[in-house]
Parts: C-alpha cells; sequence; structure tokens
C-alpha cells in the first residue's frame, strides 16, 4: 500500500488526486484521528480563502478589461504611431534636403540644387501617404498629361515604367519654390512591393547648371537630369544601377529624339 | 493552414474569446495579490494587453490560462519591486475589516485568514492562491511561477503551517505518524 505522507494529504484536500490514491488516503484518514484533523484544517483554510477571494470572478467584467475592445485600442494606437513615424520620416526627409543645401561648398545652392532639395522633400512627403499619394490618379494618363502639360507650359508624357516593374500611380501639381513663379509636375510609381519612386519634373527655362547630378539621400537616390526644355529628378530607394536603368527609359519617353547616352553622364 | 485575411480574423477571434473566457479568473487571482479593486483591475488590463501585443509569440495549441497567469505575475512582481521602492506598499493595518462571525472550534475567522494571507512572503502567496481559489493542478501552478513541483508543493506547506499558526488555530495533535 501507497504510504501516506503529508503531501499527499494536502494533493488530497487540493483535488489534485486521482482515484486510487483518494480512496487510500479516504481508508487511511478513517483510522488516523491525526491525519483527518490535519486535512480538515487544510479544508478549512482552503474554504476560507475561496469565501475571501472567490467573489471577485463572478463580478461583472468591466468594459475596459473586453479583449477585443483592447485589441480595437492596440490596433488605432498601433496606426498612429505609424502615422508619427512616417511624419517624422517626412521631416527627416525634408531636414536631410534642407542639410545639403547648406553644405559646406562655398557660395548659395545653385538653382538645380535647390530643385534637387524641392524634389527629395516632395517624395519623403508624397511617398508616405496611403489615400492622398497622387492628386490624380494614373489611370486617367490622358488628362494628366494634358494637364500638367498645360500647367507646366511644355509637352508632357507620363512615361510607362512598366517594363522596370512599376506601376504608375499619379501625379499632382507642385510648387517649385526655387523657380519664381515656379511649377512641378510629381508623378508617383509604385513597385511590386510597395516601394515607391517619384519624377519631379520642371520646365528647363532659367535653370543652369550641369545635365546630370546624383546625390544620396539617407536610403533614397535623387537623380537630376536636364535637357533644353525640362529638367527632371528620379527619387527613390533603388539601387543605383536600377535607377540608372529607369532614368534611360524616363529620358527616352521625355525626350523622344533625344541621345539617351547623355544620361550615362557622370 | 491560414489562407487569407477571413482565416486570421478566425484565428484572432478565437484568441480573443479564450483571452476573454480567462478574464474572470484573473480579476479574482489579482484582487487576491492586490486587495485592491483597481490596482487589480489596472494589473488585468496591462496584462491583457501584453498578451495582444505578443501573440504573435504564441503558439495557439498552448495553453492561453497558465501563459496568461505568467504575464499576470510578472507584472505584479514588477509592480511590487517598484511600489517598495517608492515605500508606498499597503499597510497590513489598513486593510478593510472583514464581517467577523465569533471565533468558534472549527471555524477560521474570515478577517484574520485575510491579514496571515498579507504576511506571507510573496512567492507563498502566490503559490497558494493559485492552487487554494484558483484550485489550478500543481503540475500547471508549477509551469507558471516556473519552478519544479516539489518546490511548489514545500511552498504550499510553508504557507498552510503559517497560516495555521497566524489564526491561532489550536495547535494539533503532532502527527508522528504520518509518512
Amino acid at each position: 500500500m501507497t504510504p501516506i505522507t503529508r503531501d499527499m494529504l494536502m494533493a488530497y484536500c487540493d483535488g489534485q488526486l486521482g482515484d486510487a490514491d483518494r480512496s487510500a488516503v479516504e481508508t487511511h484518514l478513517a483510522a488516523n484521528p491525526d491525519a483527518m484533523a490535519e486535512v480538515a484544517l487544510i479544508q478549512r483554510q482552503n474554504h476560507a480563502i475561496q469565501t475571501l477571494f472567490a467573489p471577485a470572478g463572478a463580478e461583472p467584467v468591466p468594459a475596459r478589461l473586453k479583449p477585443a475592445r483592447l485589441a480595437e485600442a492596440q490596433k488605432s494606437r498601433r496606426w498612429q504611431t505609424l502615422q508619427r513615424a512616417a511624419m517624422i520620416t517626412a521631416l527627416l526627409g525634408i531636414g536631410m534636403a534642407a542639410g545639403w543645401l547648406l553644405r559646406p561648398s562655398g557660395g548659395s545652392p545653385q538653382l538645380y540644387d535647390r530643385l534637387i532639395a524641392d524634389a527629395v522633400s516632395a517624395h519623403t512627403v508624397y511617398v508616405a501617404e496611403n489615400r492622398h499619394a497622387v492628386e490624380v490618379a494614373g489611370d486617367d494618363s490622358e488628362h494628366l498629361s494634358t494637364w500638367l502639360s498645360n500647367r507646366l507650359a511644355t509637352n508632357l508624357a507620363m512615361p510607362d515604367l512598366s517594363a522596370q516593374g512599376l506601376t504608375f500611380l499619379g501625379g499632382r501639381l507642385l510648387p517649385a519654390p526655387a523657380i519664381p513663379g515656379g511649377r512641378a509636375a510629381q508623378l508617383m510609381y509604385e513597385d511590386r512591393g510597395g516601394e515607391r519612386l517619384t519624377l519631379y519634373i520642371t520646365p528647363a527655362q532659367g535653370v543652369d547648371g550641369p545635365d546630370y547630378e546624383k546625390i544620396a539621400f539617407g536610403a533614397d537616390t535623387a537623380l537630376y537630369w536636364a535637357n533644353t526644355l525640362i529638367t527632371c529628378t528620379i527619387v527613390g530607394n533603388e539601387q543605383p544601377e536600377t535607377l540608372q536603368a529607369i532614368a534611360n527609359t524616363v529620358f527616352a519617353q521625355l525626350s523622344p529624339g533625344q541621345a539617351a547616352e547623355r544620361v550615362y553622364r557622370g | 493552414m491560414l489562407e487569407g485575411p477571413s482565416a486570421i480574423r478566425a484565428v484572432l477571434d478565437q484568441f480573443l474569446d479564450q483571452l476573454e473566457s480567462c478574464v474572470p479568473a484573473l480579476r479574482r487571482y489579482a484582487r487576491a495579490l492586490t486587495r485592491n479593486v483597481d490596482l487589480a483591475d489596472d494589473l488585468v488590463q496591462d496584462c491583457l494587453e501584453r498578451a495582444l501585443a505578443k501573440r504573435g509569440l504564441f503558439r495557439p495549441t498552448g495553453p492561453v490560462r497558465a501563459w496568461l497567469f505568467t504575464i499576470l505575475l510578472n507584472l505584479h512582481r514588477n509592480a511590487r519591486r517598484s511600489s517598495l521602492r517608492r515605500g508606498t506598499e499597503v499597510d497590513i493595518d489598513d486593510l478593510p475589516e472583514m464581517a467577523t462571525p465569533a471565533p468558534q472550534p472549527g471555524h477560521i475567522a474570515l478577517a484574520e485568514m485575510a491579514r496571515a494571507i498579507e504576511t506571507l512572503p510573496p512567492e507563498q502567496k502566490e503559490a497558494l492562491l493559485l492552487v487554494a481559489l484558483e484550485g489550478l493542478p500543481y503540475q500547471e501552478a508549477a509551469d507558471i511561477l516556473q519552478i519544479p513541483i516539489g518546490t511548489l508543493m514545500s511552498r504550499l506547506g510553508r504557507a498552510r503551517a503559517a497560516l495555521r499558526l497566524a489564526t491561532g488555530t489550536p495547535s494539533e495533535p503532532h502527527l508522528r505518524t504520518v509518512k
């Protein structure tokens, strides 16, 4: 027969024993008043603890402890955090662009420098937008082309970058603060992974400087080029070679008839 | 296998249901640990939020209840440590008096019992309440406390001996025959 230990008496009181052990303990208790007294005491303690605290478990649960509600609150907090993060990224992007403009290169920033900085700022602000990333969606490409061509007073086709795996999202009209009274068109593309790339296009009138420039801003790279009619700054976080290939396609479509080799310079 | 958003939604709903079914027990245990309605509910809310935030780390097949109790206990211990540092531990004498029936042989005065539980070392109190109040199997209680089952049982034994002394229960005949 199993020896009845003190631990077994306790386990008996706590309802932890299987049938065989339980009946063994009961047989033992019937013959041992001391053990019976021990068991009775533990049971009284258990009973007192339950009398004291069990009612809390029967109270109606307050709304703030409803898991579904907490899950909802957590979701909306996570959204706010994401939005804040996007905002900070945007501010940092603007900060980086501004910092780059003020880089110690001597003299005031060139006009084309400021165009690049504006392109990067606009890129950072609008790629973070979900519902309002563009003003006019890309599926109305013809209207977009007419509208932006009129505003920029230059003939502007919407480059098709589907061969590069980029979907045209659409575009918007922006001020080009670097040029007095200037306007810019921003066109946005998205790859399959949701990464976005923008083109920032202005008329070339009055813009001096190199035809080609490439600058890295953190994870993003800005690739600027100009011809006699327009300037275009491509901003994205693609690898430099990929961005270069995209630039060639953009250039070919925006400047039909001009030699694509020009983009290779630099 | 998960397939698509509706399946993910179903898993989440199931998880929320599991959490919800544990809330009454968590409240009861937290109340017994803290002896304070608001502190206890704060603790349960923190526990649920932590569980929701960590649900990605949770295997849906595992025991949700034990996992929740472990989270709750960790939060409680952290809070206790920081309140000890701040020196705002609740005085036992400030605890509300319970309606006390005249002590009779065979009865344990509830107020006396409540105070006696407060005087237990925290690790004994945590163990005793998991078993005596929540009625958990020893193995599950040991898992929650992350201790071996033998340690759990010795804590329970010591807690009960201390309660016996503190509640002034007439001394038991000595159990020398028990082996």
